[in-house]
């Protein structure tokens, strides 16, 4: 059999490496289509005939009840989906490549109706234009009908693939077996984009934005893909693989010794162990979170549970169930919950963020669970039997009194004892900390760390309770200043109150997820970092090249300016000189927005 | 073999719901009913909503409609009065 011909494609240099690989082409919902070959394509065209009646049937019973709601007036649309799904043009084509391809149903449906939206995306009538989000909708529905909700089953993969895509969102690492995943190539995207960040965090070889490069490769065919020139070949030759085998194993090499040290507690480059967990708000974050190498949950963002909730909020056995599997998987590690902390978003009646001129400073956080005790009940009844399976923290937010702090306690040990009475029920001791993320708290730190087992501070919301800044307003998004010496002083008065006092302390804010801010933040004494899953390899890599004594001098040195612009422009060439690689790319992440004028 | 000329004159031009009763319509008869714009050669397939949505006919658009088949006639007199009645809608 003649083997394909070679093609080389150019794009963006995103992150480095060299690796050869299979494609695993995903579609623009980043759902995997794999073509399969179909022994009997008579019963493949039955198989896709009987999904399509199946769906004629649906979309007939849902246009029947929307008459019934609101009028034929506005069935329209779902008559013209009826009549696409009758459409003969369509239907033969789809059954022409299944029946010439040997094709699966599914692959011939993908195929048929791709080249049909980018036909229909071409039209000039923003109306016509727009029915190809009507062909997606009846695409989906007959892939539905075909194959299920079915997730892709990565365990059946090999494990040398590398994904191509038009665009990979940070939040589709979460979905993929990155032990499967060697590589991205893109056609959207460029150095700056957050996932040409998460690439070189997670020392995955990435080229972006290559044109053309979905219509000429098909799940299977091999790449060969140059993250340090930006290039792909599709169906390389073995001339040309050969030439690269030194280089592809020189990486492999280095990708080992870096997977080596997952494993291992993160130190800096003298030895000092610092200890980096993720941030998450949603349980499948989980394995991404595992993949990364995070030493426990610094903060699980428990509204996501409530938000949208149909009975208003989660009953004890749900949020239980959730904590119990956050704790299990993460085990031995931490997992710590922050009990709700909605304010802007409406929870509870009652508590309608409407009413409230300025729900960032009204019923929010522990405020708004002292005030809805019995919700407040239920979640810390579901923290605390969780504790069975595992370590389990709580944090409170928004601590802004001491009496806020008694009272959870209170409440808690209330809870704890009534628990403790009954039968079969195993608890073990659950830390309390408190959010440390109004300024009041900083300034009465000594108060209030000496009622709890530990502290976290919330950056974002320090950042804007600090200058005053709502970061949502762009009006004044400019003055949201990471690195302004008012919120530096405040992180250093935390830092020096903890040590003193001997709590442990976290950051937990976005902030620590940059390679420069995260050096600072060791410098100033935090050893304890929680972030976004994606960041931990890039800051894990970072740290270790970093002596401590170095990272307490830029600190001190850090303290010493007057505006946010000197801060960052020292900070970006200080780190930079520490570091062997290249930074530059999340030194745009801070820039201090120029003032405006 | 009929061909005739229609002017699309309802306000929202050959949209979804146009384009649903002219398929159903074409669909009723054997013949095979083609639909091109004057103003360019692709012809596209009556019964198909996702031709005749390609189409992108607003209000304005001359098209050229080709018929041939047993009941061609009884076809051709059909349609020219569905556009003629602008589709049942606001001109």
């Amino acid at each position: 059999m003649a083997s394909k011909a070679e093609t080389v494609f150019k794009g963006n240099a995103v992150s480095s490496g060299i690796v050869l690989g299979q494609a695993l082409k995903l579609d623009s919902h980043n759902r995997l289509i794999l073509k399969v070959r179909v022994d009997d394509v008579e019963t493949e065209a039955a198989r896709y005939l009987r999904a399509i009646e199946a769906a004629k049937d649906q979309v007939e019973s849902l246009k029947s009840r929307l008459e019934e709601k609101i009028g034929r007036e506005h069935s329209i649309i779902l008559d013209a989906h009826l009549l696409i799904l009758e459409d003969r043009s369509l239907n033969a084509e789809i059954l022409d490549i299944i029946r010439n391809s040997r094709a699966n149903a599914e692959w011939a449906v993908i195929q048929a109706t791709d080249r049909l939206v980018h036909a229909y995306l071409s039209l000039e009538d923003e109306y016509f234009r727009e029915r190809h989000s009507d062909i997606e909708q009846v695409a989906e529905r007959i892939l539905l009908n075909l194959s299920g909700d079915r997730p892709i089953r990565w365990e059946d993969l090999p494990n040398d693939l590398i994904i191509v895509s038009h665009d990979f969102n940070p939040s589709n690492f979460a979905t993929v077996d990155l032990k499967k995943v060697r590589g991205l190539a893109l056609e959207s995207g460029g150095r700056t984009s957050h996932t040409a960040i998460i690439s070189r965090g997670l020392r995955l070889p990435a080229v972006m934005g290559i044109h053309g490069l979905l219509t000429s490769v098909s799940t299977g065919d091999v790449l060969l893909l140059n993250g340090d020139e930006g290039q792909v070949v599709v169906n390389p030759t073995a001339g040309r693989i050969e030439s690269m085998r030194r280089p592809m194993e020189a990486f492999a090499r280095t990708v080992e010794s870096g997977a080596g040290q997952s494993g291992l507690a993160t130190a800096t480059k003298d030895g000092t162990a610092v200890s980096l967990r993720a941030n998450t708000e949603l349980p499948y974050e989980l394995s991404a979170a595992k993949a990364c190498g995070a030493e426990g949950i610094g903060l699980f963002r428990s509204e996501f549970l409530f938000f949208g909730h149909p009975r208003g909020f989660p009953e004890m056995e749900e949020q239980l169930a959730t904590y119990r599997v956050l704790v299990k998987e993460m085990s031995p590690h931490p997992v710590a919950i922050r009990t709700l902390d909605a304010g802007s978003e409406k929870v509870y009646d009652g508590a309608d963020p409407a009413t409230q001129a300025n729900p960032c400073m009204g019923l929010r956080g522990i405020r708004l669970s002292l005030h809805a005790k019995d919700a407040f009940r239920s979640q810390i009844e579901a923290i605390l039997r969780a504790s069975s399976e595992g370590k389990i923290e709580i944090v409170l937010p928004m601590i802004s009194t001491i009496e806020e702090i008694w009272q959870a306690r209170e409440l808690i040990d209330q809870v704890r004892s009534r628990l403790m009475k009954k039968k079969g029920v195993k608890l073990n001791p659950v830390p309390l900390g408190a959010m440390i993320e109004v300024p009041a708290a900083v300034l009465a730190l000594e108060l209030l760390a000496g009622e709890v087992d530990f502290l976290c501070v919330g950056t974002n919301d320090l950042i804007q309770y600090t200058l005053a800044v709502d970061r949502g307003n762009p009006q004044v998004a400019y003055l949201f200043q990471p690195l302004h010496p008012s919120v530096l002083q405040c992180l250093h008065r935390v830092a020096e109150v903890a040590k003193k006092m001997n709590k442990p302390v976290r950051i937990c804010g976005e902030i620590s997820s940059n390679p420069f801010i995260a050096v600072l933040l060791l410098g100033m004494g935090f050893t304890q970092l929680s972030m976004n899953p994606m960041s931990i390899p890039q800051i894990r890599k970072v740290l270790r090249e970093v002596p401590l004594e170095a990272s307490k001098e830029i600190a001190r040195q850090a303290l010493t300016f007057i505006t946010a612009r000197d801060v960052h422009k020292y900070l970006v060439e200080a780190v930079s000189k520490l570091v062997g690689h290249d930074l530059m790319a999340y030194a745009n992440e801070i820039t201090a927005p120029s003032l405006k004028v | 073999m009929i061909r005739q000329s229609v002017l699309v004159s309802n306000k929202l031009g050959l949209h979804a719901r146009a384009a649903a009763k002219l398929v159903r319509l074409a669909s009723g008869f054997t013949s095979e009913i083609h639909l091109s714009r004057e103003d360019a050669n692709q012809q596209i397939d009556s019964k198909s909503i996702l031709g005749i949505l390609m189409l992108a006919a607003a209000k304005g658009t001359r098209l050229v409609i080709s018929i041939e088949g047993q009941d061609e006639a009884e076809a051709g007199d059909a349609i020219r009065r569905l556009f003629e009645a602008n589709f049942g809608e606001d001109s």
